[in-house]
């Protein structure tokens, strides 16, 4: 493995929309190949932050920086998952994994799409339109097809809320194993606990908007958190103390 | 990963759900009603011709146009007195200039209409620039055209191309320019986000997106410019099914006329009808 990159920092963001303050001198510092998991109620302005730092979104104050690059726009080397999945409707799986490699004119790219098509579990939908695939099929393509470019820094904005309980535990435990083979600063933003503690190595509590950050933590487990550590004392308490912080900070 | 299989029927072709299925099932007795009508008319015809409530030459019997529309396609060519023979055999020769006519002019409009129609949706600028000159223009009644159209080219096959062109294409303009502002947001972002240049996102994202719309203007287009193609042939020209009703209605041959209308018919259908299949191939990612 080569060094890793993708050390992500924000320092004081601030962003409104019109009169409404959304984000509030937001401070942040993943480094390289960590996984930091944002807990916030929802409407506190957790996707209004991942796309500021995908470069969607221009905000008021403060710096988003990558690997010290400043954030000026999208770009490939920061991909993100967008809340309702961002699969192109008229292209087949295997078009949509290849479809930044593609544009970005990579040669490797039919090889990469079929080891991703592989890890993802879709070698036999490689054809199949998105309509035609399941909900977690769905999210799992989307996700190919953000690491199909190998970026730096992978932005998660709730990419299994959608799902149910059993497939979201399953996506949990194959997220994990993915991330495991290509390190990846991965920002994931969700509203589940047991989504956060199972895939951050730290932990961000947002208060109600505007948000704020309120708790910055580790998180106590290794690598090799599954449906097992849902029922390990240490993990229940946890998820205890944080949906009480999450509560309180709402 | 059991949920793999989940809900997905196959990983190529349609998802055959039960309500398409369904539907599938009661589509043929309903064709078999869409013929009661024609049948019901064509009745009506013959009881007409039988006791002749006109004379038979202005309603002929739908055996004669029968016979007309076999002499029509498949009589021996002769030449006749003037060298025109404008009926017997003649009907290929008449049906490809009248195709080659409204095709070449349809396929003008649909290609000014699309670039014309991304230049709109996708610049303000060029909205700005334009949309005002074009929805005036749209607001003309298209047969408004045709005097105009007379005095500068006369009452000919020009004048017809010209009045497909315009027919054609508003709908393509119009379905273009909306579906590519419609194009939602998040899949711009998306493209732009994975490292696709401004330059290419038209092609990449805006076209194959609005795809869907833009062929149903293709074929409101397509039956507008069929329309429109037996105006250009009432003068000027001896080719084509239009000149050919023309001169039919000059030797009054009632039946001949009828042979003209019933050849307009099954071309537009057809026409409308592969177009959808087209589209069904082209752009089956979308439900329609
Ligand atoms: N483009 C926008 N224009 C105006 N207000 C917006 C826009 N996007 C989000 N908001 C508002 O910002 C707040 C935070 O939204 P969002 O970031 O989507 O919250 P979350 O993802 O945490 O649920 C909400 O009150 C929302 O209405
Ligand atoms: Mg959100």
């Amino acid at each position: 493995m080569t060094e890793a990159l993708g050390r992500l920092v924000a320092k004081g963001v601030c962003k409104s929309f019109g009169s409404l303050p959304v984000l509030d001198g937001i401070d942040l510092d993943v480094s390289a190949g960590r996984t930091l998991a944002l807990l916030g109620p929802s409407g506190c302005g957790k996707s209004t932050l991942l796309r500021v730092m995908a470069g969607f979104e221009s905000f008021d104050a403060g710096t988003v920086t990558v690997d010290g690059e400043p954030v000026t726009g999208p770009s490939p080397t920061r991909g993100m998952v967008a809340q309702a999945g961002t699969l192109f409707p008229w292209l087949t799986v295997r078009q949509n994994v290849g479809f930044g490699p593609r544009d970005r004119g990579d040669r490797q790219a039919a090889e990469t799409v079929t080891e991703l098509l592989a890890a993802t579990g879709l070698s036999d939908f490689a054809d199949a339109l998105p309509r035609q695939l399941s909900g977690g099929m769905r999210q799992r393509a989307a996700i190919a097809q953000v690491l199909a470019n190998r970026p730096p820094l992978l932005l998660l904005d709730e990419p299994f809320g959608a799902l149910d309980a059993q497939t979201r535990l399953r996506m949990h435990e194959w997220v994990r194993g993915l991330l495991a083979e290509r390190p990846t600063t991965t920002v994931l933003v969700t509203h589940d606990v047991d989504e956060a503690l199972l895939l951050g190595d730290q932990l961000g509590l947002l208060s109600a908007r505007p948000a704020k950050v309120v708790a910055l933590r580790d998180v106590p487990f290794g690598s090799d958190r599954g449906r097992h550590t849902l029922a390990d004392p240490a993990f229940v308490s946890l998820k205890a103390g944080v949906l009480n912080e999450v509560l309180e900070a709402s | 990963m059991s949920d793999t299989l989940a809900g997905v029927a196959a990983p190529m072709g349609v998802v055959v759900t039960p309500a398409t299925a369904a539907r599938r099932g009661r589509r043929r007795p309903r064709r078999l009603l869409g013929l009661i009508v024609p049948l019901l008319v064509l009745v009506c015809w013959q009881l007409a011709w039988q006791w002749e409530l006109k004379p038979r030459t202005i309603i002929p019997s739908p055996h004669e146009v029968l016979t007309a529309a076999d002499a029509f396609f498949f009589g021996e060519r002769v030449a006749g007195l003037s060298g025109v023979v404008y009926f017997k055999g003649a009907g290929w020769s008449h049906l490809a200039t009248s195709l080659g006519r409204c095709g070449q002019a349809w396929v003008v409009a649909v290609v000014v209409g699309v670039v014309l129609g991304l230049g709109l949706g996708l610049s303000r600028w060029v909205a700005d620039l334009l949309d005002p000159f074009t929805n005036a223009l749209r607001a003309v009644p298209l047969f408004a055209w045709l005097p105009l159209a007379a005095v500068w080219f006369g009452v000919n096959p020009t004048s017809g191309k010209i009045l497909i062109f315009i027919g054609a294409l508003w709908p393509v303009l119009v379905a273009t320019t909306d579906s590519v502002a419609r194009v939602p947001a998040a899949q711009i972002e998306a493209a732009r986000m994975l490292g696709t240049p401004r330059s290419r996102l038209w092609r990449r994202v805006y076209l194959p997106s609005a795809l869907p719309e833009i062929v149903t203007g293709l074929r409101l287009s397509l039956t507008l410019a069929w329309t429109c193609v037996i105006i250009g042939e009432l003068g000027g020209t001896t080719d084509g099914v239009g000149a050919m009703m023309n001169a039919a209605r000059e030797a009054g041959r009632t039946e001949q006329i009828i042979v003209g209308i019933l050849v307009f018919a099954v071309i537009g259908f057809a026409a409308d009808r592969l177009l959808r299949l087209l589209s069904r191939r082209f752009v089956s990612w979308s439900d329609t």
